[in-house]
């Protein structure tokens, strides 16, 4: 496996531990584990395994886990699958998209966003409601305090958006009905994992015949990876999280240094591993492509790296600055010196353009 | 009154363009901003915010500011 060096953006290679047991699992885990031959027993019994790693790392029973691919669909799942007819659906402006597109089928009522991007609890009309909620945000890293947010909403059921959080931050034990994400933990992308912590209260929602057996299951190989990685990465959390928090507060400090900089929320409650900062008069798409050319990725909520040309929706919910703006992820391979060379970088880029 | 009319720029055009002529008026002063980039209304919020000036919108694609700072 190659290194990369100077990625800064959202997604990264595989957990290198996950992309060494990938082989041995296309090898060992191509068999359907529901079938009744001895290659499909020992799918079974690797597919077992890896649920119960998952379980035991997330900290959650192995029977409320439901393996989901891909991602976006989970989300479907997690929140359609609650009873949720007649029902007002609760959640919040800065929400991935997934969340606003089960809404727009749904009754629904949008929380609003403080500057700091927490969000507002809104008083609601209706008594029967249910609550989506991101544990952190997907774009700023803005954890929200879930807990304020669901005595001040008091819904009937919870969906818990922990796709970016991950295992970085606690899930607690208010939802019935939860969504990990595979890459969260440097696993395989579009691996996602849906938690049904109440089952009496959650169904299928997609056309089905046979309720005991979900029509959207995950390949196999990259389940066993997505465990391992989270395996591994479960136990370098801590250590990833303090080194992460050093690296986010040097280059706050240095982006705060110039004029005009709008820095999203704060280190103190957002993931120690993202920092989304606009610049006042830059251009988004001119500053990425600048800072790529010094050999750092970096991503970008600014309308003009959009495919539909619209500024990042949690940005404008917050009231950051949209145009500008650089994205900026830090993974546990990420060293001091990418740290310095990126700071250098944006600092150089950013003042050649206002330039 | 000054008239920026920037609709067809995409951002960071239009408030790159206010900067400009607000630096030019007395405090105050109003300047009528047209703009149809669908960027130049969160970011008039946020960058009132962070210049300490004044916006509003007016009609469809058309915000009065005025320089308070």
């Amino acid at each position: 496996m190659v290194r990369v060096t100077g990625n800064f953006q959202s997604e990264s290679p595989l957990h290198p531990k996950a992309f060494e047991v990938l082989h041995a699992a296309f090898d060992n885990g191509w068999a359907d584990p529901a079938k009744l031959s001895e290659s499909s027993a020992k799918a079974r019994a690797l597919r077992n395994n890896a649920l119960e790693t998952i379980a035991t790392s997330l900290n959650l029973q192995v029977d409320w886990l439901v393996p989901v691919s891909p991602t976006s669909l989970g989300y479907f799942l997690g929140i359609q699958g609650l009873p949720i007819n007649s029902k007002t659906l609760i959640h919040g402006a800065t929400d991935r998209k997934d969340v606003f597109a089960v809404a727009a089928q749904n009754r629904h009522q949008v929380m609003q966003s403080a500057l700091d991007g927490k969000l507002i609890p809104s008083p609601t009309d209706s008594k029967n409601s249910v609550l989506a909620l991101q544990v952190a945000n997907a774009e700023t890293g803005v954890i929200q305090e879930s807990d304020a947010i669901i005595t001040g909403t008091n819904p009937e059921q919870i969906f818990l958006d922990a796709t970016t959080s991950g295992v970085r931050i606690p899930l607690g034990n208010q939802f019935t009905t939860a969504l990990f994400d595979s890459k969260s933990w440097y696993g395989p992308s579009d691996i996602a994992m849906l938690i049904v912590k109440e089952p009496s209260h959650w169904s299928n929602p997609l056309p089905h015949l046979n309720a005991a057996r979900p029509n959207f299951d995950v390949s196999l190989p990259l389940l066993l990876a997505s465990a391992v990685a989270l395996e591994n990465f479960s136990s370098e959390v801590k250590a990833a999280n303090l080194e992460a928090f050093e690296f986010n507060s040097q280059m706050r400090k240095a982006f705060a240094a110039l004029p005009d900089v709008d820095i999203a929320g704060n280190l103190d409650s957002s993931m120690a591993h993202m920092l989304s900062v606009s610049f006042l008069n830059c251009n988004g798409e001119e500053l990425l492509r600048a800072i790529q050319k010094d050999g750092y990725s970096v991503d970008s909520g600014s309308a003009c790296t959009a495919d539909d040309l619209q500024p990042s929706h949690v940005l404008a919910a917050m009231g950051v600055l949209t145009h500008g703006n650089i994205r900026i992820t830090i993974h546990p391979a990420t060293s001091q010196s990418e740290v310095d060379g990126l700071i250098a970088s944006v600092i150089r880029s950013v003042e050649e353009q206002r330039s | 009154m000054r008239e920026i009319d920037a609709r067809g720029l995409r951002c960071p055009q239009p408030i790159i363009e206010l900067g400009k002529v607000i630096s030019e008026i007395a405090l105050g002063n109003q300047i009528t901003l047209l703009s149809d980039d669908p960027a130049t209304e969160p970011d008039l919020s946020a960058w009132s915010r962070m210049t300490g000036n004044a916006f509003e919108k007016i009609e469809k694609d058309t915000f009065l500011v005025t320089k308070l700072s």
